[in-house]
């Protein structure tokens, strides 16, 4: 495909224009965290610091219990990725590969569950947590305590059940031959096998897509901690963050700092895995 | 394979994912439709009144002001990112050196957390000693105070909400313009046509059904903005920038009327099956006449 010299370098003004306009707010908060207090009082206007302080982000650290904040998160988020791929991938799998009766009525009413958005359910979500028996202080009835309310189950059990990532599965595992069934039956391989030492190894793409995917969204999470949650003790990075800035609101270049305190995980996995990322993005039709 | 104890593993292996999604999305699903003709209050229990909070639904003007703010935050963003989109993804295609980098730089904001975003922006947009207020000034127009004023409260919200969106969607139209022919433009230039032509009479028809998911996708998102619009106005000043979620929450978390409130989740649950069968509808219709 030709393009005339005129049609390119309009293209790379655009393309510069619009890039800049995206990261500039992003390199104004990356430099206002290096800021000195006495820069800021005096309102300077320059992007880059008139002197560096790296030591805002030890300040900022010790502000609030970020060390906790991050373990809730790191728990919350490492067993929601783990979790909800073992059973995503293992029911994508059964869909796809077994016949069984009441395979199809039983994923068209999964297929129901991507329709309907976690703002509709929170409500219910919400009553049923709090009605977990035996747990929170609750009777076996589900009465009298918190149930599962301001607990990591609460953030985690919800989202390993992903109608998504089931439905992805089976699209992926649906491209294999039924040869590949057959010899590993003849071998006299059951159906678990069959997925662990078959299925499981050629996953390698489904586990990068439905992981960034599942890590992202959980990582970012704003709206289930702020409502299954109340104690500090289990904060989330999103909710401290937000708490940080309710008390430290005017500090700017610690907020900033903070900011990008909790932001590092996701834009280590963005420089890594970019392609994957971009990849996971396109196919789950949701933001990070 | 299908006998004895092998004919109930298929269902041990989907037990747990559909155990879960029964009790956290199916069962909640029933309910929320129960508890939207209830008074339900977490604090008593629930008694049935018929249709009476969707007649209050119908009369809430604060409710209906909550609609139209969403409605023009779906307008607002989605117009823009698509169109914008667009026009970058077909540009990033014309064999661009740097590909992958602006690629990057457009897509970042994407990938931080809404708080992160919201965090930023509340420092730009600071009334005192913001940037933008700054940087205003510095060419003689006077600032504002952009989140706290009721004229410039949701549209600030927009003009964020676009800028976290572009990237998504130029990510999703490229992809859909990679997987179009390239000897289609080989023949299209071969005839003489431009760059704008191609674009005009190859990309954007048979981008048809990504631009299509695209469309829903994002549509079914911006009915959903809570995050932004909880952290950088609350929702304020004057509900200025209210939105759906905003009052879900607000009439079920803060103000304990959980029956009422899930009137309102039910009204946002409608919107989203509307909007989607429409895509099926759509996307059904495309690939029979086509």
């Amino acid at each position: 495909m030709k393009h005339t010299r005129t049609e390119r370098s309009l293209a790379y003004s655009f393309l510069t224009l619009t890039a800049l306009v995206t990261i500039i707010p992003l390199l104004i908060a990356l430099f206002t965290s290096f800021k000195g207090d006495e820069e800021f009082s005096l309102g300077g206007m320059t992007l880059l610091p008139s002197s560096w302080h790296p030591e805002n982000y030890s300040r900022a650290w010790e502000m609030a219990d970020w060390g906790l904040f991050l373990r809730n998160s790191a728990i919350v988020t490492a067993a929601a990725v783990g979790g909800s791929l073992v059973l995503n991938l293992l029911a994508g799998f059964t869909f796809a590969r077994i016949r069984f009766p009441g395979r199809t009525p039983l994923f068209l009413l999964l297929l129901l569950g991507l329709m309907i958005p976690s703002q509709v359910t929170v409500i219910p979500q919400f009553i049923i947590m709090k009605s977990i028996p035996l747990f929170g202080g609750n009777d076996w009835l589900g009465q009298g305590g918190n149930g599962w309310l301001d607990s990591y189950w609460a953030l985690i059990v919800p989202e390993l059940a992903g109608a998504f990532g089931v439905f992805m599965a089976r699209q992926f595992y649906l491209q294999f031959p039924k040869a590949l069934d057959d010899a590993s039956y003849i071998d006299g391989a059951g159906y678990l096998r069959l997925f662990f030492s078959v299925y499981l190894p050629l996953s390698g793409p489904l586990l990068a897509t439905l992981g960034i995917f599942k890590f992202v969204s959980v990582w970012n999470d704003f709206f289930h901690p702020l409502i299954y949650t109340n104690s500090p003790g289990m904060r989330t990075v999103q909710l401290g963050l937000q708490v940080f800035r309710g008390e430290h609101q005017v500090q700017y270049n610690l907020l900033m700092a903070a900011s990008l305190l909790v932001s590092i995980p996701i834009l280590i996995l963005f420089f890594i895995f970019q392609k994957q990322f971009i990849r996971s993005m396109v196919s789950t039709g949701v933001k990070g | 394979m299908n006998r004895g104890w092998n004919r109930i593993v298929p269902y041990l292996m989907i037990l747990p994912n559909y155990l879960i999604f029964a009790v956290f999305v199916l069962a909640p699903v029933l309910w929320i439709v129960y508890l939207g003709f209830t008074d339900y209050t977490i604090l008593q229990p629930s008694e049935w009144i018929g249709g009476r909070n969707y007649e209050r639904l119908f009369k809430d003007t604060l409710f209906h002001k909550a609609i139209i703010n969403t409605i023009w935050y779906w307008i607002g963003t989605i117009v823009p990112a698509i169109l914008l989109g667009l026009v970058l993804a077909a540009l990033l295609t014309m064999k661009i050196r740097l590909l992958a980098a602006f690629r990057a730089f457009i897509y970042l904001p994407g990938v931080l957390s809404s708080v992160a975003v919201a965090m930023t922006w509340l420092w730009l947009l600071d009334p005192l000693r913001g940037p933008i207020n700054g940087a205003l000034e510095a060419v003689g127009i006077e600032g504002r105070n952009w989140l706290q004023n009721p004229d410039t409260s949701l549209p600030s919200v927009i003009v964020i909400g676009i800028w976290t969106g572009l990237g998504y969607a130029m990510i999703v139209l490229l992809a859909g313009i990679q997987g179009i022919s390239e000897s289609l433009y080989e023949a299209a230039s071969l005839d003489g046509a431009s760059g704008p032509q191609r674009f005009r009479y190859i990309t954007v028809p048979l981008l048809k059904p990504i631009l299509l998911f695209l469309f829903i996708t994002a549509t079914i998102r911006s009915f959903q903005v809570f995050d932004l619009v909880y952290i950088l106005t609350g929702g304020g000043p004057a509900n200025s920038s209210t939105t759906i979620v905003t009052q879900i929450v607000g009439a079920s978390f803060q103000e304990y009327r959980m029956g009422y409130a899930s009137s309102m989740a039910v009204f946002l649950l409608g919107i989203t099956l509307i909007v989607t069968m429409l895509q099926y509808w759509l996307g059904s219709r495309n690939t029979t006449t086509e």
